[in-house]
């Protein structure tokens, strides 16, 4: 009974510091001290959150681009716990597949909307394959890094006690792996996030980014504010919602990527 | 192997492209992407693109750098700092930072002091939290045998403190620097009117695809330049201390 009231203790400044932001900037807004063109009231905002959420327009832009980020993780994810394995696993591929990737992984996924208009039409499925590329890079980076970090001595007692191919992958190489994997996918999901607005900015007509876009290009402000308040509300959702799945599923695992 | 590999796909797409198996007009071949990229570059309009990304650049990471590293510092010290300003990181990180481009550009107006404060705020964050993750990590033996002799103050933070979170802020600051450039290309891409990333745009829209190549291998060759150059210098300079980094 006593842990709430001394968690409230320990941290009541991380409670009362937005709070009290809020209330200063309501007030400086209401008296114009701050512009409110610039920086509307976050009463006001908060009503044209509601109002957004009402007439269902939120709503239809946070699925399309759930559905996206679905769709491209799924992807990421699939290709690149698969390729990552097979980098960790087989040292020719590894060595052939590393250069190319280094050159591939620093250029910012926007810019691979033009190569991918080129393969496929334009369209979800291009906008999908774009956000895919930084996950997919990530996740196979973690991948492999997981699969070759594992002790020697493990894998050599296993085989001493006669474990070979599927047993060993299976009973050894994926457990070992799996806290790196799991840290892959959790920094993957976060930037699909990251990248599918992104994307969405530069190419899309629906989905938040382009909401946030056009409400910018009609200076509707309050549009703005409210639907970045969802985007960082779904960025926290998603990336301290999979650290506590990860408590849940993976009680052993320690996190490894919080550096 | 890491030549073979990279080799036969460069030629396997020449040969594609020359022998038209698959579109030159998108996919033009890798011999003219390079012969296009040196020309663009001896003409100086590359290298004048090139030159206002650095530039963006340049100013986005000095505006993030310092305030970061004393933030993060400040948040691993102080615990009070730590709660206020939490709650704000905790909410902006996980947001790409392009959508912050919209509120500068009403703020400031649309032009440069817009587009390098979105790129320095990607930097920023990165920052804070890899120096307070360096602050928070360290070994708390370190600090008490700093004060068992004699150390307090301005001489534990000099001489302790911020040597054992060097690692850590170098981390942040390359890092930092990689975030800075990916948002610096998007945001040229879609707000600026000069740029690699805008350069990538606009061959696009005008189907000039050799010129598009040349950039997009210029972007890429740049990140990973910074990348593994600032890599080696924190090898060097921090050569006593081993990273664990993915």
């Amino acid at each position: 009974m006593t842990a709430r009231p001394r968690w409230l203790a320990e941290h009541w400044i991380a409670i009362a510091s937005p709070i009290t932001l809020l209330l200063i900037w309501e007030w400086a807004s209401a008296t114009g001290l701050l512009r409110a063109v610039f920086f509307p009231r976050p009463s006001t905002i908060a009503v044209h959150l509601r109002d957004l959420a009402l007439d269902g327009t939120l709503w239809s832009h946070l699925a399309t681009t759930l559905t996206r980020i679905g769709w491209a993780f799924t992807l990421a994810a699939v290709l690149g716990v698969g390729i990552g394995l097979a980098m960790g696993l087989w040292r020719r591929l590894r060595e052939g597949l590393d250069p190319v990737f280094a050159v591939i992984y620093p250029i910012p996924s926007v810019l691979f909307l033009p190569l991918v208009s080129f393969l496929v039409p334009p369209g979800e499925i291009a906008l999908i394959l774009t956000t895919a590329v930084t996950s997919f890079f990530l996740i196979a980076f973690t991948t492999t890094h997981g699969v070759r970090q594992i002790d020697r001595r493990v894998v050599e007692a296993a085989l001493h006690y006669g474990a070979r191919s599927w047993r060993l992958f299976t009973a050894v190489l994926l457990p070992g792996a799996l806290p790196f994997i799991f840290t892959g996918l959790r920094l993957g999901l976060g930037f699909t996030l990251i990248v599918v607005v992104a994307v969405e900015i530069v190419s899309a007509s629906r989905g938040l980014g382009a909401l946030l876009w056009l409400s910018w290009q009609i200076l509707k402000v309050e549009d703005m504010y409210a639907t970045f308040f969802v985007i960082a509300l779904l960025g926290a959702l998603l990336s301290y919602g999979l650290a506590a799945l990860r408590v849940r599923l993976l009680p052993w695992v320690p996190d490894v990527g919080d550096r | 192997m890491s030549v073979a590999v990279p080799a036969a796909m460069l030629i396997g797409w020449e040969l594609c492209a020359r022998l038209a198996i698959v579109s030159p007009r998108y996919f033009p071949p890798p011999t003219l992407v390079a012969w296009t990229l040196v020309n663009r570059l001896i003409a100086g309009d590359l290298g004048g693109d090139l030159l206002v990304t650095l530039t963006r650049l340049a100013f986005a990471f000095v505006l993030a750098a310092g305030p970061a590293v004393c933030l993060g510092l400040l948040m691993g010290m102080a615990r009070p700092v730590r709660e206020l300003v939490e709650p704000y990181i905790a909410f902006i990180l996980p947001v790409p930072k392009i959508a912050l481009l919209p509120f500068l550009l009403i703020i400031l107006g649309v032009g440069e002091p817009a587009f390098v404060l979105t790129g320095a705020s990607s930097a920023f964050f990165q920052i804070v939290i890899s120096t307070l993750a360096g602050v928070q990590t360290m070994d708390p033996r370190l600090i008490e045998v700093g004060k068992n002799y004699g150390a307090h103050g301005a001489r534990l933070f000099w001489k302790v403190i911020l040597p054992a979170s060097l690692p850590a802020i170098f981390t942040g600051l390359r890092l930092g620097l990689g975030l800075s450039l990916v948002t610096l290309v998007a945001v040229e891409f879609v707000a600026a009117k000069s740029g690699l990333g805008h350069l990538v745009y606009r061959h696009w829209q005008m189907l000039s695809t050799p010129e598009m190549y040349a950039a997009f291998a210029l972007v890429g060759a740049l990140g990973l330049g910074l990348t593994r150059g600032l890599r080696a210098l924190q090898a060097r300079v921090l050569s006593w201390q081993d990273e664990i980094e993915l």
